[in-house]
């Protein structure tokens, strides 16, 4: 058992580690790359709130990331000077508040009715995002200018420069994993998981299954609308790509490649679908279908994901040894 | 004092009647079997009683308060609780976490998200507490799902049990167990229901017969006759409902 703490523990420090100095050790171009994964981690963390948790499938979950977008990128450019924590916090909320709205109607429904009214609605949202012109500039998108953060006493720090962008994000990323990870090991998180194992079941215990569920999907739009938010501040840059369809299916096949049953599964299908996309799409325009093959042998032949490939057993049974 | 009252209560689903005219009393600290051949309303009954289904006309009453149009949540919290003829638990969970979701639910956490589950030294050592009465403490760390099917029907009881309710209601408890496993499962829900107000939907008539202090005949929707087991053994209409009419 004591190992186990060590482990765990070591595992932990070289992670953060890694992270830490990341931006000093790879060119300043793999940076971009490094913050995408960063959003797209806590996207898929989101995401998979629903999917690993509470076992339902959202096909339209772009809505809360891309709501996120919107009305981060609106504040920036209409209400300048407003400090940055306050834009992101304005992101998150505006993802659990359309989360709320959406789960209403979504959370009493289960398996492909559940997924596709998701979907319904995401394309609703797209659908405004693309008509309203006179708000979202439709599908020419709209450009925003990253802000100077104002440290008290420390002076300012531009975000122009790419590892304090990288930094920045960090922050904010690792704040709304952090949440969704202490979430799981609540008793509420614990509601959540009852509620894919056997809802009917936990109903006759006195649980709530609509209320349990609609938190934690609006819950899940939250940290959805923050990783949404930063993905603006990252790419100076709104379109209706922040709130489409392929925005949803992607988030699916990132989580599912890195694995929904463990929680930092998705995390990793988050690195490989990144890293992968990056290389691949220097050597081909059909990334898509590369990608796709991988998607199918995933499913096929690593029930469980990529993260099942880290099997910590067999350290622990090594260690367990070195012990005794 | 009657702990539940079935008032007046059918039920139809689009057109097929199913229960007529139903009209139940079950007073506190019995054992109420209801038995009845098949296709004979029980199930049914079951459900409206817990709140899976809402009667077409009719009133229920637990505890002296309507639960009619309550939903099953609710009517659970109220304390009373069942379990089921299938197999009906969180498989991928362990023995211990799945009694550990009833008692989180008794101890009213369930939305609670400002504290650590693993450190509540209440909910475990509470958990503990009904794995150890229901003698499943062997099993603790084994995923439900892995369980033989005797221990998972021993769950099944722990569930229903861990809420500490004032009614409980079991649904053939003892359906697809041996002979042996039969005789020493009512042992162990004699030992668990002690004191408390029971429900029972059997088919075994040892089980009812060995179990329940009054018995409740259905037939075709409809209430034959409640009374001791003894009175059930020698009313005629019940001997004919089970052997047909000759």
């Amino acid at each position: 058992m004591m190992s186990e703490k060590y482990l765990n523990r070591g595992w932990g420090a070289a992670v953060a580690l890694f992270v830490l100095f990341l931006p000093v050790i790879i060119p300043e171009i793999k940076v971009h790359l490094a913050i995408e994964i960063l959003i797209f981690a806590l996207f898929a963390i989101s995401f998979n709130l629903v999917l690993g948790s509470l076992g339902m499938l959202p096909f339209g979950f772009a809505a809360f990331f891309g709501m996120g977008a919107y009305i981060a990128a609106l504040m920036f450019n209409h209400i300048p000077g407003t400090p940055l924590a306050v834009i992101l916090l304005a992101g998150a909320v505006s993802g659990l508040i359309s989360a709320i709205f959406v789960g209403f109607f979504c959370v009493r429904l289960g398996g492909t009715y559940f997924a596709l009214l998701t979907l319904a609605f995401q394309m609703f949202f797209f659908a405004v995002a693309m008509k309203w012109r006179e708000v979202t500039n439709g599908d020419d998108g709209m450009g925003v200018i990253r802000p100077e953060l104002y440290f008290p006493g420390l002076g300012k720090l531009s975000l122009m420069n790419i590892n304090n962008l990288y930094y920045v994000t960090l922050f904010f990323v690792v704040l709304g994993i952090l949440a969704a990870y202490l979430f799981s090991k609540t008793p509420l998180g614990n509601s959540a998981t009852s509620m894919r194992e056997n809802d009917e079941r936990a109903s006759f215990l006195g649980y709530n299954v609509f209320l349990t569920k609609l938190t934690v999907f609006s819950f899940a739009g939250l940290i959805a609308g923050l990783a949404g938010g930063l993905y603006v501040l990252f790419q100076e840059f709104v379109a209706t790509t922040a709130i489409d369809a392929s925005m949803s299916f992607t988030i699916v096949i990132m989580a599912i490649i890195g694995g929904t049953g463990r929680f930092f599964g998705p995390i990793l299908g988050v690195i490989f679908f990144m890293i992968f996309q990056d290389w691949i799409s220097d050597l081909t325009d059909n990334w898509w279908f590369f990608l796709g093959i991988v998607f199918i042998a995933v499913v096929l032949f690593l029930e469980g994901g990529l993260i099942s490939l880290i099997n910590l057993d067999r350290v622990r049974l090594w260690l367990s040894r070195q012990e005794s | 004092m009657a702990i539940l009252k079935v008032e007046k209560v059918f039920k139809d689903f689009s057109g097929l009647q199913v229960l007529l005219d139903v009209n139940l009393e079950v007073v506190e600290g019995e054992r109420h079997a209801i038995i009845g051949p098949n296709g004979a309303g029980k199930s049914t009954l079951f459900n409206l009683i817990t709140g899976y289904y809402k009667p077409s006309q009719g009133r229920i009453f637990f505890n002296g308060r309507d639960i009619t149009k309550r939903p099953i949540h609710k009517i659970a919290r109220m304390g009373l609780s069942r379990s089921f003829q299938i197999i009906n638990n969180f498989p991928m969970m362990t023995v211990y976490k799945n009694v550990r979701n009833a008692i989180i639910s008794k101890f009213n956490r369930r939305f609670n998200w400002f504290s650590f589950l693993d450190r509540s030294e209440e909910i475990r050592r509470e958990s503990d507490k009904i794995l150890e009465l229901i003698g499943m403490t062997d099993v603790r760390d084994v995923l439900a799902s892995e369980l033989s099917y005797g221990r998972q029907r021993q769950l099944e009881l722990a569930l229903t049990q861990a809420r500490d309710p004032v009614l409980m209601m079991l649904d053939e408890p003892t359906a697809g167990l041996d002979v042996e496993e039969t005789r020493e499962f009512i042992q162990l829900i004699k030992q668990v229901t002690e004191g408390k107000t029971l429900v029972v939907v059997e088919h075994d008539m040892d089980v009812v017969f060995g179990l329940a202090d009054r018995i409740t005949v259905l037939n075709y929707g409809e209430i034959l006759v409640t009374g001791t087991p003894d009175e059930i053994r020698d009313n005629e209409e019940v001997k004919k409902a089970y052997l047909g009419r000759k």
